[in-house]
């Protein structure tokens, strides 16, 4: 915990003040984008599957490597490092990871098969859905006629209206309309918990 | 006996209701399309065989209103709506997303309450063989008993749903809204957003290799930080962006070598 | 509004969706309306891949003259923010146009109006986050 905070104040002192050992903007400018755009990620043909990119359920957990077990039953193994960043529901750390998870992954694939992850995403849904009922901390959605239950975490769950700025406050949510969800699905349940709901116009 | 001459008039009136929209509708078509039906006679031929069971439905409809009672009249109820259990059974076997196709013009996968319903006036039907008077003969019993039969069929159509309960929810939520507790703080995506109508975000966005990796307040400012990769090696970006007033002209961006790759 | 000319790219908004084999709620979805859909590969739903497809997607009715682009068809995208282009295929019918008719999002000073396009996660995951729930980006053919 004390290097998370120490890490922390370096790197507030490093973009709130001023430090000599620190690339800026500015400094970044001067590099042509087209040198340093991943040439892995245009290599990938249309409708072709994507090496960089893992899909499936997380079957194993030893250290920073999960293994997935894919929709298709092929097997992956995912390194984390520092560098990964992880996310269920918020921003996390790689020990977020359970066994039995739903992921999605992008990185890097490296030679002996592995793929070395730049950002893993767990149980995250995207869901198109009508609300069919509200109640305390909790939202009835129906998703294409099956019913989905979102939770409504305190703290972390916002309303995007209209696309104005995302708020807190989601007391403007109205029975009967269509809605975007993303949220980290309960696994093995018809339940999410709700990261962002973006309420149609 | 008047309960089972009541069926004819609720039972009819339903096979009634449900011809309407397949004879009359100008959606009608298109909804077929998409109906489990379309998987059954294929899409060249699911309009008219859509109106054909629209019309049988009026058929034996207006058999069991109109006066004169007949057995028959109440078992082609019975093999209707045996055969609307045998339909849905294929439907949600064959084509779960696809509309039940059944009572309306809005989509409606085949689901419990689409079997609950067939299977009420499927014993409604069977009730109304028993039947020997006309349901005219004892009026106000039957308009009874039609109310409280016809509600259930409501509660068990979810494609009326929109009429009637959608819009008790939404008074219960105008009166007081579930959600109106929650205490109204800056939200973690709304800081996101701002961040990608920056010109720091610009500078660097070509560099970033995650999603947001870790984030903090401190005082006016939210830090977030992305792994990022220059020429010279891995980095972290932090970017610093204003918590409390929505100025994405005043985000700032530093890139910070890390050491190598750690693995966790 | 400007028909989306094959010559000219134009900028909308694009979400994205699974399809195919998959856990949790994508479970259901299927190959998509093109049977080959898979939130693996370089996938993409379009709002005009028929005429039953037009009918429920309506782009219409947000002022948008989407031509008619059937299974197989790729398109090249890349987020408004950044220059990385990637190349996907059509695989599915969507998004739902019409139910977010006027909707804007922006990134670096610009910005895109309506959702002409859906990717897979693996498509998107090469332009964007996946926790974000739409994006601004450029489409081509």
């Amino acid at each position: 915990m004390a290097d998370i905070l120490g890490r922390r104040r370096f790197l507030s002192s490093a973009v709130l003040g001023t430090s000599a050992t620190v690339l800026t903007a500015t400094t970044i400018g001067s590099l042509a984008p087209e040198a340093l755009a991943d040439p892995v990620k245009l290599d990938v043909e249309a409708g072709a599957p994507d090496p960089n990119f893992v899909e499936g359920r997380i079957t194993g957990i030893a250290g920073g490597l999960l293994m997935v077990t894919g929709s298709d039953r092929t097997l992956n193994q995912i390194h984390l490092t520092k560098a990964t960043s992880v996310w269920k529901l918020r921003p996390t750390t790689a020990d977020a990871a359970r066994v039995g998870d739903g992921l999605y992954a992008r990185g890097v694939r490296m030679p002996d098969g592995t793929l070395a992850a730049d950002a893993v995403w767990l149980n995250i849904v995207n869901l198109q859905v009508h609300i069919t009922s509200i109640g305390r901390d909790v939202l009835h959605l129906d998703h294409h006629g099956d019913r989905i239950v979102g939770h409504v975490v305190s703290g972390t769950t916002a309303a995007v209206y209209n696309n104005t700025p995302a708020v807190g406050d989601l007391s403007l949510l109205e029975v009967g309309r269509h809605a975007q969800v993303i949220g980290a699905w309960r696994p093995d349940t018809n339940e999410v918990d709700v990261a962002t709901v973006y309420a149609a116009a | 006996m008047w309960l089972a001459s009541a069926q004819q008039a609720v039972v009819g009136g339903v096979l009634l209701w449900a011809s309407g929209y397949k004879l009359l509708h100008r959606n009608a078509s298109a909804h077929a399309r998409r109906s489990v039906l379309a998987r059954l006679t294929g899409t060249e031929r699911v309009a008219v065989a859509y109106r054909a069971v629209g019309a049988v439905e009026a058929v034996a409809g207006l058999l069991l209103l109109a006066p004169p009672v007949f057995a028959a009249e109440a078992y082609a109820a019975v093999a209707l709506s045996a055969g609307m259990l045998g339909y849905l059974a294929y439907g949600r076997w064959r084509a779960p997303e696809s509309s039940c196709g059944c009572l309306g013009d809005k989509h409606t996968p085949v689901r419990g309450r689409g079997f609950a319903r067939a299977g009420v006036l499927l014993v409604l039907s069977a009730l109304a063989v028993t039947a020997t008077e006309p349901w005219l003969n004892s009026p106000l019993a039957t308009v009874g008993v039609a109310v409280v039969e016809g509600a259930v069929v409501v509660a068990l159509s979810p494609e009326l749903d929109h009429r009637w309960l959608i819009p008790l929810r939404r008074w219960r939520v105008r009166r007081r809204h579930p959600l109106s507790r929650h205490a109204v703080e800056i939200p973690l995506e709304s800081t996101i957003q701002q961040l990608w109508k920056s010109g720091a975000y610009r500078s660097v966005v070509e560099q970033l290799t995650s999603d947001l990796l870790d984030h903090w307040d401190e005082g006016e400012w939210r830090l977030l930080t992305y792994a990022a990769r220059t020429a010279d090696g891995p980095v972290t970006a932090v970017f610093a962006v204003p918590r409390l007033a929505y100025e994405p002209d005043r985000a700032r961006v530093a890139l910070v070598p890390v050491a190598e790759d750690i693995f966790v | 509004m400007a028909e989306l000319d094959p010559r000219a790219p134009t900028a909308n908004e694009t979400s994205w969706f699974c399809c195919g084999a998959s856990w949790g709620p994508c479970g259901s979805a299927g190959g998509g309306a093109c049977g080959n859909c898979s939130s693996g590969s370089r996938h993409c739903a379009w709002p005009n891949t028929s005429d039953a497809c037009f009918s429920i997607t309506r782009p219409d009715k947000c002022g948008n003259d989407v031509l008619r682009r059937t299974c197989g068809h790729t398109f090249y995208v890349k987020s408004l923010c950044g220059t990385t282009e990637i190349a996907v295929k059509i695989a599915d019918c969507g998004p739902q146009t019409d139910l977010w008719c006027g909707e804007q999002s922006c990134c670096s000073g610009k910005c895109a109006k309506n959702r002409l396009l859906d990717l897979t996660p693996s498509a998107y995951s090469a332009i964007g986050n996946l926790s974000s729930g739409v994006m601004p980006v450029n489409i081509r053919s």
